[in-house]
Parts: C-alpha cells; sequence; structure tokens
C-alpha cells in the first residue's frame, strides 16, 4: 500500500521512502519522515493537488506524486 | 578578530524571535519556514558581543539558497559560540542538528525554546537531564515574551570567557565509520576553520557543500576512496546508517530528559484546518480573506482617513506653514519650493499612509498566525499547472507590500529555475508603492467602484505575473522538475505587540522614503519645472521637465495619455512608483487631492485613467527591485529580460486597454 491510498483520517506506518527526486526525499527526512514512523493523512487538496500528512506531531504537505511513492502498512 | 556568537537552529522555532530579544532590535519574524533569508548580525544588548542571525536549516546540508548561507558562515566565519535555538515541542527532529553543531566542536549553548507549547501539548523536557546527556548547558527560555532570556544571557557570557576547545560528547557510529573518520581526518589539511572529525563525518554522509568545500584544498579522490570502501564494509547507505546512530543516541536522550504527562493532539491547529484547508472551501476562503483586505484598505476604512489626512495637509498644514514663512521673511522662491514642491510632493503621498498601513497590517496577521504556509498549500496545485510551485506564492504575497522583500524571500525555493521564475514575476505583484496611484486615479474616474477597479489591478498583476512564468517555464527555462514540500506550523495566536511592529516596521519604510526619497525628489521635480531652457520662473510648459516629458510624449499618445506631464511622471515613478503622484501634484499645482483630482479630469478620460493605472502597475521594477533582481538572480541578462518584459508587457496591455475601448466607445 501506498500514502496516497489512505483515507483522510487513517493512520499507518512508512515502510519505504522510494522517492527518485533527492531535494525532496531529503526534505522530508529531514522533517521527519522516517521508515517505522507513524503517519495520519490530514486532508487531500481537489484536483490531484497536495496531501497534507502529521508525522510525530508535524505537519508536512507533499505532492501527491511523491506520496505514491511512499510505501505504508 | 570580532568573533561572533551565532545563532542556529530549524526552521521557526524563533531564532528570530530570541535575537531581537537579545538584541533589541527589530528583524522579521513569521510563522512559517524561511522567514529570515539572510546573515543578520547585532549587538548583544549592554555587553556589546555581537551575535549572528541566521537563517533556518534542517541540517548542515543546504537543499536552498537560505540554508546555504547558515553552512557557508560555519564554514567561513569566525565563531567564538553557538546558541542552537531548539523547539521543545520537536525535539526529536531539532537534536539531530544539535548533534551535527556539537560535532563542529565549538562551544554551545542549547536554548530550549517553545517550552509554553511544549507543555500545551503536555510534554515536559528536564533541561538539567538533557544537558548532561548531551554534554553542553541548556537553558529554557520563550522567545516570544523573553522569558529566560537572562539566564541565557549569562550562560553565554560564562561560556566566552572559558577558553580553549570543549570536551564533547562524541557519538559512536560502529567500526567502519569511525575507521574511515579516522583515515579522513588524517588526510585533511591543518589548517581549515572547522573540526575534522565533524569535516569528515558530513563528507561521509554526503553533504555536497563540505565536499565543494574540500575540493578547494585538497585532492578529493583518495576521500571518495575511503568513503566508497566504508559504504562497501557496511551494506548500507552511509547517510541512513549515520542517522540511525544519531537518531538512537536522541531518542535515548529524550526518554531520559522528557515526562510526557499527557499525549495531547494539536486540537485548534486540526478545527481550523478541517475549515481552512477544506477540499474545497480553502480557496475560497482565501479569496474571500484578499477581498475583505483590499475592501478594508481602499473603500470601508482605508479612504475616510486618507480623506481626513489630505484635509488636514491642505488645510491647517498648509496655513500654518506659509504663516511661518511670511514670519521669517522667506523669499518667494523659498515659499514656493516649500508650498508648492515638498508640501505638495511629499504630502500627496503621505496622506495614503492610512491605507497602506491597512494592507501591511493584513499581511502582518497572515504572516504571523501560521496561515502563510497553508496559502502555498491550497495554490500549489494550481501554480504546478504553470511550471511554480506552491511555495513561490509566498514572495508573491510578501510582494504586496514590497517587492524587494519579496524577491529575496524567493531564496526558500528549492530549485534554481523555480528560484528565477519566482523573481522575475514578482515585479508584476502590485507593490504599496502603487497603491497612492491607483487611489488617486480610481478615486477620480471610478469613485464608485474604486475597491472593484483596484481589486482588479492587482488580479491583473497576478495574471500576467503567472502567465509570464508559463511562457518562460514552457520555453526558456524548461529541463528542471518542479517540486514542493513544506513544513506546516500550528496555528499561533498573533499578537498585539508583534501584529503592531511587524506592521510599523514595514510601513516605516514607506514614511522614510517619504522623508528621503520623495522628499529629495519633489525638490528637483519642481525646480525642473521653475527653470527652462529660457531661464528662470519659466511658465511649466516651458520647463526642463516639460522637454524630459515631452520626448515620452508621443510614444505614450497610442495608450491615451500622450502629454508631457504623464511622460515625466512616469520617468520620475522609476526611482518609487509613489513618486508618481509626487510628480503630478507638484506638476499640477495641486494643493490637495480635490484639485489634483479636478486637474487629473481635464487630462484624462475614464478609459485612459484606466489605461495609464495598468501602465504603472507592470512598465518597470523600480530601482531598489532592480538592484535586488540583480543581486540575487545573479544575472545581468535576467535582469534586462526583467524589465524589457515590463516595458512591452505594460505597452501592449495598456494599449489594447485603449485602443480597444475606443472601438467601443468608451
Ligand atoms: N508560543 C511561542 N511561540 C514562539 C516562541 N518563540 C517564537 N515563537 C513564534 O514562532 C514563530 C517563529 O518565530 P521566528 O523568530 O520567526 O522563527 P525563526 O526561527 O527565526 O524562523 P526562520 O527565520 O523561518 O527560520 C513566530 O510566530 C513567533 O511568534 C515561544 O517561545 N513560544
Ligand atoms: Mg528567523
Amino acid at each position: 500500500m501506498v500514502l496516497t491510498d489512505l483515507r483522510q483520517g487513517q493512520k499507518a506506518v512508512i515502510t519505504n521512502l522510494a522517492i527518485t527526486n533527492e531535494v525532496v526525499k531529503q526534505r522530508l527526512l529531514h522533517m521527519g519522515m522516517h521508515e517505522g514512523e507513524k503517519v495520519c493523512v490530514k486532508c487531500v487538496m481537489p484536483f490531484g493537488g497536495p496531501v497534507m500528512v502529521e508525522v510525530d506531531g508535524q505537519y508536512i504537505c507533499l505532492r501527491r506524486k511523491e506520496a505514491a511513492c511512499i510505501g505504508v502498512r | 578578530m570580532s568573533s561572533y556568537i551565532a545563532l542556529f537552529g530549524n526552521p521557526n522555532t524563533g531564532k528570530t524571535s530570541l535575537f531581537n530579544n537579545l538584541t533589541g532590535s527589530y528583524e522579521y519574524v513569521g510563522n512559517w519556514s524561511g522567514v529570515t533569508v539572510e546573515k543578520k548580525v547585532g549587538i548583544l544588548r549592554q555587553h556589546g558581543v555581537p551575535i549572528v542571525d541566521l537563517p533556518g536549516i534542517y541540517s548542515l546540508q543546504p537543499l536552498s539558497r537560505d540554508e546555504g548561507v547558515a553552512t557557508d558562515f560555519l564554514l567561513t566565519e569566525p565563531c567564538s559560540a553557538i546558541v542552537n535555538i531548539v523547539d521543545a515541542s520537536q525535539l526529536r527532529r531539532n537534536l539531530h542538528l544539535t548533534v551535527q553543531l556539537l560535532e563542529f566542536g565549538k562551544p554551545l549553548i542549547v536554548a530550549l525554546n517553545m517550552v509554553d507549547v511544549a507543555e500545551k501539548r503536555g510534554v515536559k523536557v528536564d533541561a538539567e537531564k538533557l544537558s548532561r546527556c548531551i554534554g553542553a548547558p541548556v537553558v529554557p527560555v520563550i522567545a516570544r515574551t523573553g522569558k529566560g532570556t537572562k539566564e541565557l544571557v549569562r550562560a553565554i557570557l560564562s561560556l566566552s570567557e572559558q577558553s580553549g576547545e570543549r570536551e564533547h560528547v562524541a557519538i559512536d557510529y560502529g567500526q567502519d565509520v569511525e575507521a574511515a573518520v579516522q583515515k579522513i581526518s588524517e588526510q585533511l589539511p591543518d589548517d581549515l576553520l572547522a573540526s575534522k572529525r565533524w569535516l569528515a563525518l558530513q563528507f561521509l554522509e554526503g553533504n555536497e557543500r563540505i565536499h565543494a568545500y574540500l575540493q578547494t584544498y585538497m585532492d578529493i579522490a583518495p576521500l571518495v576512496a575511503v568513503r566508497d570502501e566504508a559504504q562497501q564494509a557496511l551494506g548500507r547507505p552511509l547517510a541512513e546508517h549515520i542517522y540511525d546512530a544519531r537518531d538512537k543516541w536522541i531518542v535515548h536522550a529524550i526518554e531520559t530528559s522528557t515526562v510526557i504527562f499527557q499525549q495531547k493532539p494539536l486540537t485548534l491547529t486540526e478545527k481550523i484546518d478541517a475549515v481552512v484547508t477544506n477540499k474545497y472551501l480553502g480557496l475560497p476562503i482565501f479569496l474571500t480573506f484578499m477581498y475583505i483586505m483590499f475592501m478594508l484598505t481602499f473603500d470601508w476604512l482605508g479612504s475616510p482617513l486618507a480623506d481626513l489626512l489630505d484635509q488636514f495637509f491642505s488645510g491647517p498644514l498648509t496655513e500654518w506653514l506659509s504663516k511661518l514663512l511670511t514670519l521669517v521673511g522667506a523669499s518667494p522662491f523659498i515659499q514656493a519650493l516649500v508650498l508648492d514642491g515638498i508640501v505638495s510632493g511629499v504630502g500627496g503621498v503621505l496622506v495614503f499612509v492610512p491605507q497602506i498601513f491597512i494592507l501591511f497590517f493584513f499581511i502582518s496577521l497572515l504572516e504571523d498566525s501560521g496561515y502563510m504556509a497553508r496559502v502555498a498549500m491550497v495554490m500549489d496545485r494550481f501554480m504546478e499547472a504553470i511550471g511554480l510551485n506552491g511555495k513561490a506564492f509566498i514572495p508573491m504575497i510578501i510582494g504586496f507590500g514590497c517587492n524587494v522583500p519579496g524577491v529575496m524571500a524567493a531564496r526558500t525555493i528549492e530549485q534554481p529555475k523555480e528560484r528565477l521564475l519566482t523573481i522575475l514575476l514578482l515585479p508584476f505583484m502590485s507593490c504599496s508603492a502603487r497603491l497612492p496611484v491607483y487611489a488617486l486615479f480610481a478615486g477620480t474616474f471610478f469613485a464608485k467602484n474604486q475597491a472593484i477597479v483596484v481589486f482588479s489591478l492587482y488580479v491583473l498583476g497576478i495574471v500576467v505575473a503567472l502567465g509570464l512564468a508559463k511562457l518562460f517555464s514552457s520555453t526558456l527555462l524548461k529541463n528542471e522538475s518542479s517540486i514542493f514540500v513544506i513544513e506546516l506550523p500550528p496555528y499561533r495566536m498573533p499578537q498585539a505587540l508583534t501584529l503592531w511592529r511587524s506592521t510599523w516596521d514595514k510601513g516605516k519604510g514607506f514614511v522614510r522614503k517619504a522623508g528621503t526619497f520623495i522628499f529629495g525628489g519633489s525638490v528637483a521635480i519642481w525646480l525642473l519645472t521653475y527653470v527652462g531652457p529660457k531661464g528662470i520662473g519659466v511658465s511649466m510648459d516651458d520647463s526642463f521637465l516639460a522637454v524630459i516629458g515631452g520626448v515620452l510624449a508621443p510614444i505614450l499618445a497610442p495608450l491615451g495619455f500622450g502629454t508631457w506631464q504623464a511622460g515625466a511622471s512616469l520617468i520620475t515613478g522609476f526611482l518609487a512608483k509613489e513618486v508618481v503622484v509626487s510628480t503630478m501634484n507638484i506638476i499640477y499645482h495641486a494643493k490637495d487631492m480635490d484639485l489634483l483630482q479636478g486637474a487629473i479630469t481635464q487630462h484624462f478620460t475614464p478609459l485612459s485613467a484606466l489605461s495609464f493605472m495598468v501602465f504603472v502597475l507592470l512598465y518597470i521594477p523600480c530601482l531598489a527591485t532592480v538592484a535586488t533582481i540583480r543581486k540575487e538572480a545573479g544575472s545581468r541578462k535576467w535582469t534586462l529580460i526583467s524589465i524589457g518584459c515590463a516595458l512591452t508587457i505594460a505597452y501592449t496591455i495598456s494599449f489594447l486597454i485603449y485602443e480597444g475601448g475606443k472601438l467601443f466607445g468608451y
């Protein structure tokens, strides 16, 4: 399963970060998105817009393209 | 050698708030990541120690231009001690930076900030225990109110008295990495400012800035070989391994030092977000906010206040001044200079101070509440379509106040292409200096629909900017993917004092400009109207200004304002856009707004007024903006392109409006 499969309010655990863009990946890592962390999808913007997730009390917004590369369980 | 005390910390942890408290200055504070984009120097109050505020960073590997400033500071400037601001409510993430700073080897103090926020979330940090764990002093503070700063100053001073390098806790990264660190350290030259262990670790982690830095001092190939070897031995990416080792150490430190007495989520932030970033309501709410802002600025509140001020300037103030001048026996020349030149020119701009302050108040509100980052999120999908990302919207909003800080704010955008694009489109954001021009012309010709007309001008600016962005991103600046990741801070109740200071700080610039630039400009313009090729005290139509403006008149004629007056005010408007109004006040000999409005109705029709406003909106970035673009884009070519685009677009659109309007019979 990937992050974009989660519905609003659903929680899961990150299993892998297969993001190809190095800058995006580094940013997410710095903000605390690591394998084994819990994520919760807070909201999804319309028309394929970005998603907002919560990790460890921190709200992060990323594009759906990248969210689709984040495996969760 | 004066050496600094440097403030380091993650973005949005309160570094600048603390800096302001320590130095008594007022630097830019806001509730989103990336407010500070340059190094700022101040002096520690009463102690004379220089102290530096830096942009926020997550790690010492810079991903954007502002972050580069912080890393470069470590590499190139002498600092005697580091104050690391740590957000107590986000300890784990923050301590990753702390570890790297500890490894750097300079004396370090942790300022444990936002303890109030942490406590509200049910987390209590024991500073004493944390200090023992990480081997550095920890001082709890609340940067917002200044609580704990006295203790922090004491700790800073006692730290800089201790001489020599300090014993610090070293994390053991395991045999393979430690061996590699050892090997690299042995090869590093001795005269580098930074500690060898730190350099070696950063290099192993893959910090590109360090890679480039070392390359200038030595042959890097052997180091790369060591890194590859270590990587082989580990069998997994080095960066990950190093991260995990640090994380383990950090988690242990947190477990020993913090008590979670209550697990409480961010309920308020969640509730607000449920509405504000709602799938369907997000965009309408933002637009409504903007609409209210414009109505208050131009209609409901701003205009009546501007009128009052205008009455004061043209009535009592002018009377007093002229009495005073007669009393001291000033010559008619001086009287004319003061009353027709300075009072008209400077006063004509100052009457708009209330409107400008209202606008700045709203921008400050956006900045301080935490809504700014949400706007970036709401706008991202749209911005993506034109080849930008939502983060570019933040500089654009700041640009509504003044384009110069807007251009600076583009530093936080990671991709060089997107950053350049954002810089290029910023001059089309209608800054507050253009507001007097709109207020004057819209007030004269479209009194009933003033707010709507002005609102459309702002929208036109945005549309042109975005259109241009689309054009560039699909032609000249292709081939680089657009990215967007942003951290959303919790909402914070804006404090009255902060709001006021932030509003005043922005508005001050406008008032100061009136006292310097516009004052000087007014004197110069008046003199140019007073002397001419034929002598002194000529009629205005024979003055030098008329000659200069007259050159442009025929070119501007197809736009509907082919008079030397319009030409002259547009030329002077390059200095600063509000000078357009000053110049008109002087040229048309207007003592107050009513007279000026009367005068311009004789020279403009509603249609040509609209065309003129559009032209002023778009025609050229002001002098200060051009200088900033030159510096930030680092290229003369792009600066010229920016000016060229502005002139062409302004001319074309004004032409279409005027000629098109005529066809429709206006
Ligand atoms: N509740 C609370 N808010 C704080 C505290 N310190 C700072 N803030 C708020 O946090 C926000 C960020 O403050 P800044 O001082 O701009 O943070 P910064 O670290 O300089 O941010 P960047 O320059 O973006 O890296 C502002 O809205 C402050 O009012 C604190 O101790 N408690
Ligand atoms: Mg700051």
